[in-house]
């Protein structure tokens, strides 16, 4: 097996923007994601002949995201028809597997640079997909399978003893972060803007500058009569699409590509379902250990903020201390910015690696929690 | 003629803004004008603010929520220019000569020449209106005077003058009429027009009266409505409801403009009450409250006491529902009994309502050509069920003349040339009327109107029962009347539906329209009947009603000719269903539908569920796979939705895309008659149906979201025994998504969850609630 070096050289998205009422809610997702992907071709120089694989992660692909997305993509972004196109699907997790998925690919001498995607309409396709249809004899055993995000982040409260006022200050910080970052044009660098029939879309819409302690308290709880999680304290439904380039550094350098990290290691694990929001802690662990490295040792740390009481509960386990929160997320998170189920991994994992270039610093963490109880996490390190 | 596409409201107001909704309902533009508030941000302020009040209105001001897009907010200063492109412009501006005079002379410049202006005054005279203005204009102007709230109520008063042009009168006729639903009465020009003002002395009257004579409000309310076949809102609940506040303004300008001997003069100036409850911000319910209010006392909020003014203490009391004798005697003896009743309440409604009525007899012909048009404004403009006239048929002209000539009172001329014969009669069958001259004329309808009630009296039913009719509306068309109490349905009306269905096929009619004129087409199958079932545990006898309705609906759906649904007011639970059946539905834009039956704790039982689910398999708005009709089908049932109009209606698949909506109440029947017509050539029978479910999956897709609900604090316990019942039918009970599942197949699990949910002891608890409190209870 060979032992090769794996980079990312490229990283861009589209704009993140509320489902239903966004700028994106009426533009179909493989739309978006083909913008994308062009975007990042184009932005990174790469030959398109060169390209082995276009690997798309999607939460629910079906209707617009359906008949394997991927491929489809290819054509609608003017890729040669020789690139491949695969789907896949772990939930948020899927564009982060898309990457793991390259990486394994290239270590196996199969390919040597692919495209690692991501795509949601949470507009278009509902979050459960048009047509659920749980196994009634598991649903009957063990509902927990099946069991609705909020309700998994209510538990977490419950377990972690997470206060609302806590769970609020998460939020109020992540507008603030990303507000800040949206100011300082620090989002624009890695957005490609959309054409529409309406026009260009080029900012995030899910932002909230004006987000406070005070305006979050007044809202009711969301998913339990007496519970605590709020629509203010989990990431809005969001549309939007990811893209990050993976190939060798060899070919990095020989095409002059820009590199931004390289992968040090990867892992995903399974959680109980029901507190499913705790899965970055043992793949955040897991990954850690293949990389024969420590949480202290992380210069830029991207968790994703699916809920403000899931993130929470992980820091608790994984930084109970608390020394790490000005490393996390520093151009806010999935609580402001929003979370196109999909597309989320490879933007958490291109944002880890263009913060590591953009700050400094030599390691970086991406991970994120995945309904029916899974975590993933991807260790980087700058080159 | 010219028709009418784009409208300018200018005035923004209570008024104003209603009347834009319902243009806007009519699939019509609006520009809506008002002025620019001094130092305003916002030069359009006004008009935006009257869209976003609109928005919120309750009752709904718009008939579906994407209506409100029609209307296009502006200002009197920025968007003059754009009247140009209007073909009528309303003003409905405060009631100012020298305010509606300056902007008569605005619009006379920006206007498009052949566009028509039209005041929504209902006070101020046509002539002093146009006075000064060149000819052109008096040509295109005319008084069309709207009630509120201008979507609900149907009359539409109709001023011109001698100058105004008759093609301008006809296109507004028309356009009221046909487009915006309204029933047009011609008044002339004289104070107040008609329904104001009969409606001001009756309510000035009665204030006054009961003052007076130290009548108790509650007592008072009751005595002068349902006797009366007026809203149970009777007088006082009524000046709450339209908010006390209005009464100076309608008292003030008919002051001012009414001859001096005017009866009206005689029940002395405004009582000072009312200034002084005004004042103090009880304008009625929009206020404080009025003559009701509820409890105000926060210790109290919770179970919202309502109060009435003790008119002595002047202090509001608990209210105590009173059921006085004169209003029971009224319930077996009809209006006479307590005109006559020997009490002082008996009294006062004599004194309010003989002088009203007299009235009412003595303005025609100053304020209308004829008393049908006095009748139609007092049933339309302010809900009583039967005008003045009518009222007085009912007590006998004889015995009204008798007793007021007793009193030693005038009794007005028209009363007099009537000299004992009723005001209306039916001569061959067609209604009459007692003109001015004292001779009987016919009652003429709006052409291309057909009315039940006049084919009903011009003819014997085909086949009927106590609770329903078969009739003959010409051209080979039948219509299936029901006439049961609030027109339920219950095992009678299926077995004339059965009756009927063979007589049409026998003698070869054309086909069926299934239509009322009752307020409501049907609020769903007689509770009483369930209930008494479910007590004493005769799941049998339930079984044997539901198999019956179900049978029979399916024979009428798959009847060898076609079917169409014509409602008009609520369609619920059964109602539905009946419609739901049809091959076709032509609906009266005021139609509120919905299967409801989860609120009495049952599931549809009559092919409710069935139907639904059909429509979601064959709608285009769904996407496809197992679940998304099943979903939908579960959501519509188990909330409850009910459509706040026709057109909400086909959002909820009730209607199919292509039905038909109506506007005008008059028309629904002509146009089922035409939809009949048209589906009869050619007509074949629908295929049988069949249907593939998502079987155990889909159930457990539903009780996930259900399990959600609850974990919300939702829905209750029950609620969800209900859902899961409601689930199990509509996914198809235990079969697979490739099983063909005939239509029996879905009516028996209907049946089999109607019965179990019917047995247990919280959904007997609802229906029985339901039936003796009149809402739905949660449990």
């Amino acid at each position: 097996m060979s032992n090769k070096t794996v980079v990312l050289a490229g990283y861009a998205r589209s704009p993140f923007t509320p489902a239903f009422k966004g700028e994106l809610a009426k533009v179909r997702p493989d739309e978006i994601a083909a913008q994308v992907v062009k975007g990042l071709v184009h932005r990174t120089g790469v030959n398109p002949d060169d390209i082995e694989d276009l690997i798309m992660g999607c939460a629910f692909p079906e209707a617009e995201q359906g008949f394997n997305v991927a491929r489809l993509v290819t054509f609608l972004a003017g890729l040669p028809r020789s690139v491949a196109g695969t789907t896949v699907n772990r939930f948020c997790g899927s564009s982060m597997q898309a990457i793991h998925m390259a990486a394994g690919a290239i270590q196996m001498n199969a390919g040597e640079v692919f495209i690692c995607a991501g795509i949601e309409s949470m507009s278009r396709v509902p979050m459960v997909g048009y047509n659920p249809m749980p196994h009634p004899q598991l649903y009957k055993d063990y509902p927990q399978a099946y069991m609705g995000m909020g309700e998994t982040a209510e538990n977490l409260v419950d377990k972690y003893h997470i206060s609302r006022e806590e769970q609020e200050r998460f939020a109020v910080e992540s507008h603030k972060k990303a507000s800040a970052a949206q100011k300082a044009g620090k989002l624009s660098e890695e957005i490609v803007p959309i054409e529409t029939e309406n026009g260009t879309v080029e900012l995030d819409g899910c932002i909230r500058p004006d987000t406070t302690a005070e305006t979050l308290a007044a809202l009711k709880p969301a998913f339990s009569e007496n519970g605590s999680v709020t629509a203010g304290t989990s990431s809005p439904l969001t549309d939007g699409a990811s893209a990050v380039l993976v190939c060798t550094e060899e070919y990095a350098d020989k095409h002059q590509l820009e590199k931004l990290a390289k992968i040090s290691s990867f892992a995903v694990s399974g959680c109980q379902p029901e507190i499913m929001g705790i899965g970055p802690v043992e793949s955040t662990r897991k990954a850690l250990k293949r990389a024969r490295l420590s949480l202290d040792q992380m210069d830029v740390i991207e968790l994703n903020e699916a809920f403000s009481s899931q993130s929470l509960a992980v820091l608790h386990d994984l930084d109970p201390q608390r020394q790490l929160m000005a490393k996390i997320n520093i151009d806010g998170g999935a609580l402001a910015l929003g979370h196109p189920l999909g597309a989320t991994g490879a933007r958490i994992t291109g944002k880890a690696a263009a913060i590591l270039k953009r700050e400094g610093g030599r390691y970086a963490l991406a991970t994120q929690c995945i309904g029916g109880g899974q975590g993933i996490a991807t260790i980087l390190e700058a080159v | 003629m010219a028709g009418i596409e784009k409208i300018a409201v200018i005035g923004a107001g209570v008024m104003g803004s209603g009347i834009a909704a319902q243009i806007a309902n009519a699939g019509c533009e609006v520009l809506l004008l008002d002025i620019v508030p001094k130092g305003a941000d916002n030069r359009n302020q006004l008009a935006e603010s009257a869209l976003q009040k609109l928005r919120r209105n309750k009752p709904a001001a718009f008939m579906q929520e994407k209506f409100s897009r029609h209307i296009q907010p502006g200002n009197l200063e920025d968007d003059l220019d754009r009247l140009a492109e209007c073909d009528w412009i309303i003003e409905a501006v405060i009631e100012r000569l020298d305010i509606k005079r300056k902007i008569y002379q605005t619009l006379q410049t920006h206007r498009k020449s052949g566009s028509i202006v039209s005041s929504n005054t209902s006070t101020l005279p046509l002539e002093q209106l146009t006075e000064g203005m060149p000819d052109d204009f008096r040509h295109d102007f005319l008084i069309t005077h709207f009630f509120n709230p201008p979507r609900y109520m149907r009359l539409l008063e109709l001023v011109v003058s001698e100058q105004t042009g008759k093609d301008q009168e006809a296109r507004i006729r028309e356009f009221a009429d046909w487009r915006l639903g309204k029933s047009v009465v011609d008044c002339h020009d004289s104070p107040g027009f008609i329904a104001n003002r009969i409606g001001t002395y009756w309510l000035h009257a009665a204030v006054t009266g009961a003052l007076q004579h130290n009548i108790d409000i509650e007592e008072a309310d009751a005595a002068l409505s349902r006797p009366a076949g007026v809203p149970k809102t009777g007088v006082f609940g009524l000046i709450d409801l339209v908010g006390l506040d209005l009464m100076p303004h309608l008292f003030e300008s008919l002051e001012q403009s009414l001859a001096e001997d005017d009866p009206f003069r005689e029940l002395g100036p405004m009582p000072d009450l009312i200034q002084d409850l005004i004042d103090k911000g009880y304008t009625g319910r929009k206020g404080k409250g009025g003559f009701y209010r509820l409890n105000p006392d926060p210790e109290k909020a919770e179970d919202k006491e309502k109060q009435v003014l003790d008119l002595q203490s002047r202090d509001w009391v608990k209210a105590s529902r009173p059921k006085p004798k004169a209003v029971k005697a009224a319930r077996k003896g009809g209006l006479r009994a307590l005109l006559s009743h020997d009490s002082a309440l008996g009294q006062y409604a004599w004194q309010v309502l003989s002088g009203t009525y007299s009235y009412a007899v003595s303005l025609v012909p100053e304020v209308a050509d004829d008393i049908e048009s006095v009748d139609r404004a007092m049933r339309l403009g302010y809900n009583w069920k039967k005008g003045p006239f009518e009222l007085i048929d009912e007590l006998g002209t004889e015995w009204f003349i008798e007793r007021l000539e007793k009193e030693g009172r005038e009794v007005p001329h028209l009363l007099r040339l009537a000299d004992g014969r009723s005001f209306y009669r039916t001569k061959k069958g067609r209604l009459q009327f007692l003109n001015v001259k004292g001779d009987y004329q016919d009652v003429e309808r709006a052409e291309g109107s057909l009315l039940l009630e006049d084919v009903k009296r011009a003819g014997k039913p085909l086949v009927k029962n106590s609770q329903a009719s078969l009739w003959d509306i010409g051209d080979g068309v039948t219509c299936l009347e029901f006439h049961s109490k609030m027109n339920s349905l219950n095992p009678f009306i299926m077995h004339l539906i059965g009756k009927s269905l063979k007589l049409v096929s026998r003698q070869k009619f054309t086909g069926m329209v299934i239509y009322n004129e009752g307020t409501n087409f049907s609020v769903g199958a007689n509770l009483l009947m369930l209930l008494v079932a479910a007590r004493l545990y005769l799941g049998f006898a339930i079984r044997v009603i539901l198999k019956q309705g179900q049978f029979t609906l399916n024979k009428m759906k798959y009847a060898d000719f076609p079917v169409v649904g014509a409602p008009s007011g609520m369609a619920l639970g059964g109602g539905c269903e009946v419609l739901l059946h049809c091959d076709a539905i032509v609906a009266h834009a005021e139609s509120y539908i919905g299967l409801v039956e989860v609120g009495v704790g049952i599931v549809p039982g009559w092919g409710g569920c069935k139907e639904m689910l059909l429509r979601g398999k064959n709608s285009t708005m769904l996407k496809n796979g197992p679940m998304p009709a099943v979903s939908q089908s579960f959501e519509t049932i188990a909330m409850a939705k009910v459509s706040t109009s026709a057109f909400e209606a086909k959002d909820l698949l009730f209607l199919r895309e292509d039905d038909a909506i109506i506007m005008n109440r008059d028309r629904v029947l002509q146009a089922a008659k035409q939809k009949v017509l048209q589906m009869a050539e050619n007509y074949q029978t629908p295929e049988k149906a069949v249907i593939k479910l998502p079987g155990p999956p889909g159930k457990a897709a539903l009780d996930l979201a259900v399990v959600s609900l609850k974990k919300r604090g939702l829905v209750s316990e029950h609620d969800h025994v209900i859902a899961s019942e409601l689930a199990n039918v509509l996914s198809g009970g235990d079969a697979d998504m490739n099983d063909e599942l005939s239509e029996e197949t879905i009516l028996q699990a209907e049946r089999d969850a109607l019965v179990k949910l019917a047995g247990t002891k919280l959904s007997k608890a609802r229906i029985s609630h339901m039936l003796f409190k009149g809402k739905p209870l949660r449990n």
